[in-house]
């Protein structure tokens, strides 16, 4: 359905809702005080809850209208709303995507890193045409993230069609924990589709180093 | 007659006028106080990456400061001693630094030797998003990352605010 329709069937679904919910709490509130006023079931059950009888059951037949139905399909509609509204809001989000980076302009690039013994990341910077795009500190938490095989998506932007060279620089302790900087280029042609790229943080075992290389995802 | 009035509808206007900036320019200062903290990520003094976001289930006290600025050197120790008491209860204590030189900039917070973490902005961002005037600014954010109370500048007994506001926001 169109998004537009729905924002508005949600809210009219939710109007009636409150409606719904104002008139029964109209109806509760009359037989509550009948209830009260009635006095000693309400106010002498706390005292003897021996008797088995409480006060919720003498004061719910009282309300006449079954409450407990009304509540239970109030509370699905409930439900129903809310799972709408998240429908709706994704949706949304795919939406602007689609309108803030339109697939045959769209580029994405993707952070993984697998096993990490010979490399803690601590920042990615990318450059596209020698212009920088992006620079993302990790904390620990996100680097740890990644290590348990999290793929991060660094950045979303618009390209031209045609030819581009992308550099990215990871910094972060190498080895023996020194100090560790390195970078990984690739020169890659932008069709008229989306395109994916993936910067990989591998290690090398036999030469005890952290490799760094670009995916493309055709 | 017509003359007369003119004059005196420009004299009023013209009070008007006069009196209208010096009443905007009391009007509060533009605050996050009631908005979500903005979250960012900047590199401690210990090498290690700290971002915002991360601290919410915690109150968090964000304290910007700059070299130049005097009240900062009286405010830090006090700071300090917050975070040497609370720390355990669920406060966090932030330090970013503003000053455009790094290297004096933590010269200087080694000078200080708090014992909270130090962070160094040098970008125009952070300041931006957290609408900073004057140095130093201190601000609040409750458990849910929401901005509660914020101080600019500092003197004396500010921190008894600062511990009011805490304890409150700790006890939530």
């Amino acid at each position: 359905m169109n998004p537009k329709y729905r924002v508005v069937s949600i809210i009219a679904r939710g109007a009636l809702l409150a409606c719904a919910w104002a008139a029964g709490a109209a109806l509760a509130a009359p037989s509550a005080a009948t209830a009260a006023a009635g006095g000693p079931p309400t106010a002498t059950a706390p005292a003897t809850p021996a008797s088995g009888t409480t006060a919720a059951p003498d004061v719910a037949p009282a309300a006449g209208v079954a409450p407990a139905d009304n509540f239970k399909t109030l509370d699905q509609e409930v439900q129903g709303l809310k799972k709408d509204v998240i429908d709706l809001n994704k949706d949304l989000f795919v939406l602007e995507e689609e309108l803030l980076f339109p697939s045959n302009t769209q580029v994405a690039l993707y952070v993984s890193m697998d096993v990490g013994a010979f490399f803690a990341l601590d920042s990615v910077t990318v450059k596209i045409d020698n212009k920088e795009v992006k620079n993302y500190l990790y904390t620990a938490r996100e680097a740890d993230a990644l290590l348990k095989g999290g793929v991060q998506q660094i950045y979303l932007g618009n390209l031209k069609v045609g030819k581009h060279e992308l550099v990215a620089f990871f910094t972060g302790k190498g080895p023996a924990e020194r100090d560790y900087k390195r970078g990984a280029t690739i020169n890659f042609d932008k069709g008229i589709g989306a395109k994916y790229l993936e910067l990989k943080i591998t290690d090398r075992v036999a030469k005890h180093q952290p490799e760094f290389s670009i995916k493309d995802w055709e | 007659m017509r003359r007369a009035l003119l004059g005196l509808s420009l004299m009023l206007s013209a009070l008007l006028g006069v009196s209208s900036p010096v009443a905007s320019s009391r009007a509060a200062a533009p605050s996050l106080v009631g908005k979500n903290a903005p979250d960012f990520v900047l590199k401690a003094m210990d090498g290690r990456n700290l971002r915002m976001s991360e601290f919410r289930g915690q109150v968090v006290l964000v304290n910007f400061w700059a070299r130049w600025a005097g009240d900062s050197r009286q405010e830090m120790p006090a700071l300090d001693r917050i975070n040497t008491t609370y720390s355990r209860a669920g406060l966090v204590v932030l330090g970013v630094s503003v000053d455009e030189d790094l290297g004096r900039a933590r010269e200087f917070a080694g000078a200080m030797k708090v014992s909270y973490p130090i962070m160094f902005d040098t970008g125009a961002a952070i300041g931006r998003d957290y609408l900073l005037q004057k140095m130093p600014m201190t601000i609040l954010v409750d458990r849910a990352g929401v901005v509660r109370y914020s101080n600019v500048g500092f003197k004396r007994g500010d921190e008894r605010a600062y511990l009011d506001h805490i304890r409150e926001l700790l006890r939530e």
